[in-house]
C-alpha cells in the first residue's frame, strides 16, 4: 500500500494539468464550438474524451490512479459540459450486449457529442420497485418490430434527448424481473409526448413521457427479449458509481469555505463561528473517507471487477454530502436564502443556494432511493436473508 | 397545570380551522401566490370582520385585547393552509409595535386603521451586514428640529410593497452593534425618500429592500424610548418568534400526516410503503418531533405571556428546536414521497418550503442554539 504519486503519475499529473490550461475556454469566443473541439482534442490525446470507455473501444487504459487524478483535475477545471446518458450509462451496455452493428451505430455519435440520450426506467408505479414496470412491448407477428405503449416518469432532459434506451415489458409471467425487454427508440416521432415536472427548485430538468403505439424496429433491441433487467442491473452499477461525485464536493466544500469567508459575522466572518466551523469539519472527514472508499472501488474495478453492490456505498454517502453541502450554502446565506429568483440580494451565493438545496433533496431518491440502497448492501453485502417464520 | 384552550379560544379555533378549509386548498394558494402582492384583499377583509387583525390590539382601540395565546391558535392554523396574507408582518409585529410603543395618540391614530383592515403595517428590522442580530443596525436617524432624518438601507422586510406604514429600527447613539443607542420609528411607506423594491421569497411569499434616503419623520412617530428601543425589538422579535414556531408547529403536522397516508396508498415491491419498518420508524421519529415542538411551543408561549424569569432561554430553545426540526420533517416527507414528493404539485414541498423560510427569520437554529447556551 501507498499513497504517493509516482514520478510516471505526477508526470501524468502535470500533462493533465497542461491540457485543461491551455484549452479552458475564452470569454467571448463560441461556447458550442470550442466544446466540440475540446473533445476533438481530448480524443487526440489517446481517449480522453472517454476516459472510462475501454481500450478496446478507443478509451485510454488509465489505472486508477489516472483516474483519480482526472477526477481531481477536471473537478476544479473548466471543462464542457456533459451528459452521462449515453456515454456513461448505455455505451457500457453496448459494448458487454449489443451486438457489433449497434456498437458500429451508435457508438460513434455518443462518443462525437452528436446524439443527446436519455433514460427511460422508472414509471409511476415502478420507482424503487423498478421490476414493477409496465410498458408494453408487444412483438409483430412477422418479428419485425415492436409497438410500445406506457408512460416513463423522472425521465431527465427528455425533452432535449434525440434517443431513449427504455425498459418495457414483453412477458408477464414467471418473476417479475424476468420479461423485461431493453429497446432503444428515437424521441423525435408521432406517439411520443414530453410533459415537463417542475421540481420544488423551480426548475425543469425531469419529465413524464408518454409512449402511444410506438413502433421499434426488432434490430433496436439491445441483447435478448425478456433478459433487458440482466443488462440494466449492471447499468444501474455504473449509475450509482457515478452519481458520488468526490471530486465535485470536494472542490464544492473548498468554494463554500471561501463563501462562508465572505460572510460577515460580529467583528469577523462565518468562519469564525465554533458551530459553522464544526459542521464544515464533519462533513470534510466524511469526504476524506469517502474519497479512499471511492479510490478503493475504482482500484478493485481495474483488477477487471464489475462495479458490485458496494458501489451502493458511495452512492450514499456521495449524494449525502452533497446535500450536506448544499444545506450549509443556505446557511451561510441566512435571510437571504429566502428570496427567490434573480433578485439581487445579500451574498450573490446566496441566491442559488436555495434552489440548489431543494434540487438536491432529488440526489437521495433518484438511482435507488437510499433506502433501497441500504437494503441492497443488508442483502448483497451483508448476506443478510429472510428468515423462515416459524 | 392546564393545556386546555378556553371557550373563548376553542370558538376561535374552530373559526380559523374554517377559514382555512375554505380559502386555503393548496391550487386557490398558487393562484394568489402570482397575485400584484401576493395574497387576497376578499381574504384579508375576512380576517378583519372575524376580529384576528386586532387580536393582540388592546380593547380600548378596537382590538380584541388578547395575548400570544390567542395569536398561537391563529398562527399554527395559518401554518396548516400556508396562509399568505400579512398578518404576521401587520398584527403580530407592526400592531404590537405601536401598542406597545406609541404614545396614546398615534396609537389612536393607527389602530384602528390595522383592525379594520384599512392599514397595513410591517417591521424592517434586519440589514445587509446584521445576519441575525437585531442590533446591528448601521441605519441612523438624526435629529433635526421637531423632525428626525432617517438614511440607510433595510433588507428582506416582509410585505412592505402592500404596506402603509414600516416600523424601523435605527441607530440614534453608540456604535453599529450596541445594544444601547437604537430608536423605532414609524415611517409611512410613500414618504418622499422611500425607495422599496420587491420581490417574491423561496414560500410564495413577498419581501422587500427598503432604501432610506433622507427620510423626514416626526418625534410624535418615535416608539418606545429614545435610544432604548432595543427591549421593544427583541419584544417584536420574540413575538415574531412565538407566532412563527406556532405556523411551523402547524405545517409540520400537515407534513407528517401526509407522509403517513402517502406511504399507506403507495405500493412498491407488493407491498404498501408503510409495510417497511425503516419507514414506519421514521415517521415515529418526525411525529415524535413534532409533539416536542408543540411542547416547547406551549412552554415559551406560557412563560412570555407569564413574564417567567426562564422566558427568554425557552424562545431561543422553541426557535433552535423548530429550525432543526422543520428541517428534519420537511426532508423526510419529501424523501418518504420518492420522487413526487420533489414536485411542485404534491402540497408536501410548499410546506417544507415555509419551514425552510421559517428556519432563516428572526435567527436561525444555530444563532439560538448559541444564544441559550451563552
Amino acid at each position: 500500500m501507498d499513497i504517493d504519486l509516482s514520478s510516471t503519475d505526477l508526470a501524468f499529473q502535470q500533462e493533465v494539468r497542461d491540457f485543461l490550461t491551455t484549452n479552458a475556454y475564452n470569454n467571448g469566443t463560441d461556447y458550442a464550438e470550442w466544446r466540440l473541439n475540446w473533445f476533438k482534442l481530448a480524443r487526440e490525446k489517446g481517449g480522453w474524451d472517454v476516459t472510462k470507455w475501454p481500450e478496446k473501444f478507443g478509451g485510454p487504459g488509465w489505472s486508477p490512479t489516472q483516474h483519480y487524478i482526472w477526477e481531481q483535475e477536471t473537478a476544479v477545471a473548466q471543462t464542457p459540459w456533459d451528459l452521462p446518458f449515453g456515454l456513461s450509462m448505455l455505451a457500457p451496455v453496448l459494448m458487454s450486449y449489443g451486438n457489433k452493428e449497434q456498437q458500429n451505430r451508435f457508438l460513434p455519435d455518443i462518443r462525437d457529442r452528436k446524439v443527446n440520450w436519455c433514460q427511460g426506467y422508472s414509471e409511476p408505479n415502478a420507482g424503487s420497485d423498478l421490476a414493477n414496470l409496465k410498458t408494453k412491448a408487444v412483438l409483430s407477428e412477422d418479428g419485425t418490430h415492436y409497438t410500445v405503449t406506457g408512460t416513463k416518469i423522472w425521465t431527465t432532459l427528455a425533452h432535449i434527448a434525440d434517443w431513449i434506451f427504455c425498459l418495457t415489458r414483453t412477458s408477464d409471467s414467471g418473476k417479475k424481473q424476468e420479461g423485461i425487454t431493453f429497446l432503444l427508440i428515437p424521441m423525435k416521432q408521432a406517439g411520443i409526448e414530453v410533459k415537463p415536472i417542475i421540481t420544488l427548485g423551480g426548475a425543469h430538468t425531469v419529465n413524464m413521457v408518454h409512449l402511444t403505439d410506438v413502433k421499434v424496429p426488432v434490430e433496436n433491441r439491445v441483447g435478448e427479449e425478456g433478459k433487458g433487467w440482466g443488462y440494466a442491473k449492471g447499468l444501474l452499477a455504473h449509475e450509482r458509481t457515478g452519481l458520488a461525485g468526490i471530486s465535485k464536493s470536494l472542490a464544492a466544500l473548498e468554494n463554500l469555505r471561501k463563501q462562508a469567508g465572505e460572510v460577515k459575522r460580529g467583528n469577523g466572518t462565518l468562519l469564525d463561528d465554533p458551530s459553522y466551523r464544526a459542521k464544515l469539519a464533519e462533513l470534510e472527514i466524511d469526504l476524506l473517507a469517502t474519497e479512499f472508499t471511492e479510490l478503493r472501488s475504482l482500484a478493485s474495478a481495474a483488477n477487471g471487477a464489475e462495479p458490485g453492490p458496494e458501489s451502493s456505498i458511495l452512492k450514499l454517502k456521495g449524494t449525502e454530502i452533497q446535500q450536506r453541502i448544499q444545506k450549509l450554502t443556505v446557511e451561510a446565506g441566512g435571510i437571504y436564502s429566502a428570496a427567490w429568483g434573480p433578485m439581487p440580494v445579500g451574498h450573490l451565493f446566496a441566491r442559488g443556494g436555495m434552489s440548489g438545496y431543494l434540487s438536491s433533496r432529488a440526489y437521495t431518491i433518484y438511482g435507488g432511493a437510499s433506502e433501497v440502497q441500504r437494503d441492497v448492501i443488508a442483502k448483497n453485502v451483508l448476506g443478510i436473508k429472510k428468515s423462515q417464520s416459524k | 397545570m392546564n393545556f386546555d384552550i378556553s371557550s373563548e379560544q376553542q370558538i376561535l379555533q374552530d373559526s380559523v380551522d374554517r377559514f382555512v378549509q375554505d380559502h386555503y386548498e393548496l391550487d386557490k394558494r398558487q393562484l394568489l401566490v402570482l397575485t400584484e402582492h401576493g395574497f387576497s384583499k376578499e381574504n384579508w377583509q375576512t380576517m378583519a370582520e372575524l376580529g384576528w387583525l386586532g387580536v393582540s390590539v388592546p380593547e380600548a382601540h378596537g382590538g380584541f385585547g388578547g395575548n400570544e395565546i390567542d395569536t398561537m391558535i391563529l398562527m399554527e392554523a395559518f401554518g396548516k393552509g400556508l396562509v399568505l396574507e400579512p398578518f404576521l408582518a401587520s398584527t403580530v409585529l407592526g400592531a404590537k409595535a405601536i401598542a406597545d410603543g406609541g404614545d396614546e395618540a398615534l396609537k389612536t391614530e393607527m389602530l384602528p386603521g390595522v383592525v379594520e383592515g384599512s392599514r397595513q403595517l410591517t417591521l424592517a428590522y434586519a440589514e445587509a451586514q446584521s445576519r441575525f442580530d437585531l442590533e446591528d443596525i448601521i441605519t441612523h436617524a438624526k435629529s433635526d428640529g421637531q423632525d428626525y432624518v432617517i438614511n440607510g438601507h433595510k433588507s428582506m422586510v416582509l410585505h412592505a410593497g402592500s404596506a402603509q406604514q414600516i416600523v424601523v429600527s435605527t441607530r440614534t447613539s453608540g456604535g453599529q452593534a450596541d445594544k444601547a443607542g437604537i430608536s423605532l420609528f414609524l415611517i409611512d411607506a410613500d414618504a418622499p425618500g422611500v425607495e422599496i423594491t420587491s420581490f417574491p421569497t423561496v414560500d410564495g411569499q413577498q419581501a422587500s429592500e427598503i432604501k432610506l434616503e433622507g427620510v423626514r419623520v416626526s418625534s410624535t412617530r418615535l416608539l418606545g424610548e429614545l435610544d432604548n428601543g432595543y427591549e421593544l425589538l427583541n419584544a417584536l422579535a420574540t413575538a415574531g418568534i412565538l407566532a412563527l414556531a406556532a405556523e411551523a408547529v402547524g405545517a409540520m403536522e400537515i407534513l407528517y400526516k401526509d407522509t403517513v397516508s402517502y406511504t399507506q396508498e403507495r405500493e412498491q415491491f407488493d407491498h404498501a410503503l408503510s409495510d417497511f419498518q425503516v419507514l414506519q420508524h421514521r415517521m415515529v421519529d418526525m411525529f415524535m418531533e413534532y409533539e416536542q415542538c408543540k411542547s416547547l411551543l406551549y412552554r415559551a408561549t406560557l412563560e412570555v405571556v407569564q413574564n417567567s424569569a426562564g422566558a427568554q432561554r425557552s424562545v431561543h430553545a422553541l426557535k433552535y428546536y423548530v429550525g432543526k426540526m422543520g428541517t428534519f420533517i420537511g426532508e423526510n416527507a419529501v424523501q418518504l414521497h420518492g420522487g413526487m414528493g420533489t414536485t411542485e404539485e404534491l402540497r408536501i414541498g410548499h410546506y417544507f418550503k415555509r419551514l425552510l423560510v421559517i428556519d432563516a427569520q428572526f435567527g436561525n437554529s444555530d444563532h439560538h442554539l448559541a444564544l441559550f447556551a451563552a
